[in-house]
């Protein structure tokens, strides 16, 4: 397992997609927050509301909510290729026991992914703090470094569930357009189609969907629902986390089942 | 050192491999031949544990390829060369099997040195000519200095330094005592490499004998102006007879002095009995004419 693991970190950081894709996450991330929070700060002053405070990462956390689509690409990336140039044949004759493939890549991909979610956060947090703790924006945006080491965190297992999800879904489907299409419909497509039906079992389940449910995890105050998500932040990480174990165990059926 | 033992590949209603029984014994090389669509890659694909056997079981050493620990240092294949990341250097390619097999980075060097890639290891592999892509898939194989070394189709795209170096290579690799399998569809390469040949047709064991063998079986061309009356003669002798032409027939299983016999017997006017040089390629389009000679063909090439 742990060659298996060394391999699939080889393979994930020599190839130069990795790097745009982080760099596009921290990108928009970094843009994302500061639009958010800038927006947030500017409505607050206008509004006038008394000692309103804005955490630095709550932006962060918002921005996610689309910046996240870098660490769904990548993961899938570190998938599809393989099965688009034919390598998938000399990994599987490397280890040809499937289900350590599947492992080590999730294994690999995921920390990797905690790591850049917690850092393109802490670059974010601390550039959202640098321009909106002016007095131009009120001076609201507060940087207290317990909650922010707390926020960072779970942006960070945030970004390792999904990429892990990210994995499963790609190893099931094999080509990039129809996973990024999945992994697009499970995140955006299908809970906000959910959502418009105006069904209250509907917007049940749709906040209870990867995105919404990381949402609620991370106590997302401003999002495509209108408001928080209303159950705890620890069933929002249970959900997240059945999602994974699903997709990868659906990547598993498949990987075993068919030929490579 | 690999086992077939009743290999069977069904796609749908479409049978690939079918019941396929060979050994292949370490020392040798083992040419496969057969015409596109035979089952060359399918059958080597299961070998390595890639396509899953429909019925019966291929074996490395004895056991299951899954059941390897570290593979790559008992089994080094090339199937398809360009099956590599192309953004992806082919030293960063090489590193990542080396690590999946615990192999040490050393050797990753060393590979590259064999096969000759030089200063092309640092490119991106989607830039490498066909020509470098086989080097740096033979590298690949090579790698886990493994007992057993499969080829498919590995002088695709190489110059004529490259195909004697490949020729060269399997030599010595057979000469090392490994066991050496490499499918190709050019019979005057096999002629030059193989010590011993495995035909298949339809995904089914045409012929499975030494090099020598093969080319040994005799072959007669025959001109009469009673072709027809002379091929049921001959076929009721045990003779495989294939007509050529108007008053053409191709003659195999049979000596040339006993073809002359038997025509001679039967009152037939002979215009031409030749002999036909054996070369591979003529033993491999008798072998593989059509569907109907197999089962004689095959008896023969025994």
């Amino acid at each position: 397992m742990r060659n298996a693991m060394a391999a699939e970190w080889t393979k994930l950081w020599s190839v130069r997609s990795t790097w745009w894709c982080l760099a596009a996450g921290v990108v928009a991330t970094v843009l994302g927050a500061l639009t958010l929070g800038g927006a947030q700060a500017t409505e607050a002053m206008r509004e006038g509301l008394a000692g309103v405070r804005i955490v630095a990462t709550e932006p962060v956390v918002s921005a996610m909510a689309f910046a996240h689509y870098a660490v769904i690409t990548l993961a899938m990336l570190a998938v599809t290729s393989e099965y688009a140039s034919g390598s998938i044949r000399g990994t599987l004759q490397a280890v040809p026991i499937r289900g350590r493939v599947l492992a080590a890549k999730a294994l690999v991909v995921a920390p990797a992914m905690f790591a850049a979610g917690v850092l393109s956060g802490a670059v974010a947090a601390l550039v959202t703090y640098a321009v909106l703790a002016s007095p131009v924006f009120g001076g609201l945006t507060v940087f207290p470094i317990g909650e922010v080491v707390a926020d960072l965190l779970r942006l960070g297992l945030f970004c390792a569930l999904m990429a892990a999800v990210t994995v499963g879904v790609s190893v099931a489907v094999r080509a990039s357009a129809g996973s990024l299409t999945l992994m697009f419909m499970l995140t955006m497509g299908l809970p906000l189609m959910l959502v418009m039906t105006g069904v209250q079992v509907a917007l049940e389940v749709s906040l209870r969907m990867p995105l919404f449910a990381g949402l609620a995890f991370m106590e997302s105050t401003d999002n495509m629902t209108g408001g928080p998500i209303p159950y705890s932040p620890a069933e929002g990480l249970a959900w997240l986390v059945a999602w994974a174990v699903l997709a990868l165990a659906a990547g598993q059926v498949v990987l075993r089942r068919r030929d490579a | 050192m690999i086992l077939l033992d009743r290999l069977t590949k069904r796609f749908g209603d479409r049978t690939a491999v079918d019941d396929l029984s060979l050994e292949l014994k370490p020392g040798t090389v083992t040419g496969f031949l057969g015409p596109n669509g035979a089952g060359k890659s399918t059958a080597m694909r299961m070998i390595l544990g890639l396509d899953r056997p429909t019925a019966g079981r291929a074996l490395v050493g004895g056991r299951p390829y899954h059941e390897l620990e570290h593979p790559l240092r008992t089994v080094g294949a090339l199937l398809d060369a360009r099956a590599v990341h192309p953004a992806r250097s082919g030293r960063a390619h090489l590193l990542a099997l080396a690590r999946s097999n615990g192999i040490p980075k050393a050797r990753v060097a060393r590979v590259l040195e064999l096969s000759g890639l030089g200063a092309a290891a640092g490119k991106r592999a989607g830039t490498l000519s066909l020509g470098m892509s086989q080097r740096l898939g033979i590298a690949g194989a090579l790698l886990g200095d493994p007992e057993v070394l499969m080829f498919d189709e590995p002088v695709n795209g190489l110059d004529p330094d490259g195909v004697r170096w490949v020729r060269g290579l399997m030599r010595s690799l057979a000469g090392e005592g490994r066991t050496v399998f490499v499918s190709s569809h050019l019979m005057s390469e096999m002629q030059l490499t193989a010590d011993h040949l495995v035909v298949i047709g339809k995904g089914r064991l045409i012929a499975d004998a030494p090099l020598e063998q093969v080319l040994a079986n005799p072959s007669v061309l025959i001109r009469s102006p009673h072709a027809g009356e002379l091929a049921a003669r001959l076929a009721a002798e045990g003779v495989v007879v294939e007509r050529r032409g108007e008053n053409e027939l191709i003659a195999t299983g049979a000596s040339i002095e006993r073809i002359g016999d038997l025509a001679h017997d039967a009152g037939v006017r002979l215009h031409e009995l030749s002999p036909r040089a054996a070369s591979l390629e003529q033993a491999y389009h008798e072998l593989t004419a059509g569907s109907v000679e197999y089962g004689a063909s095959k008896e023969g090439a025994r």
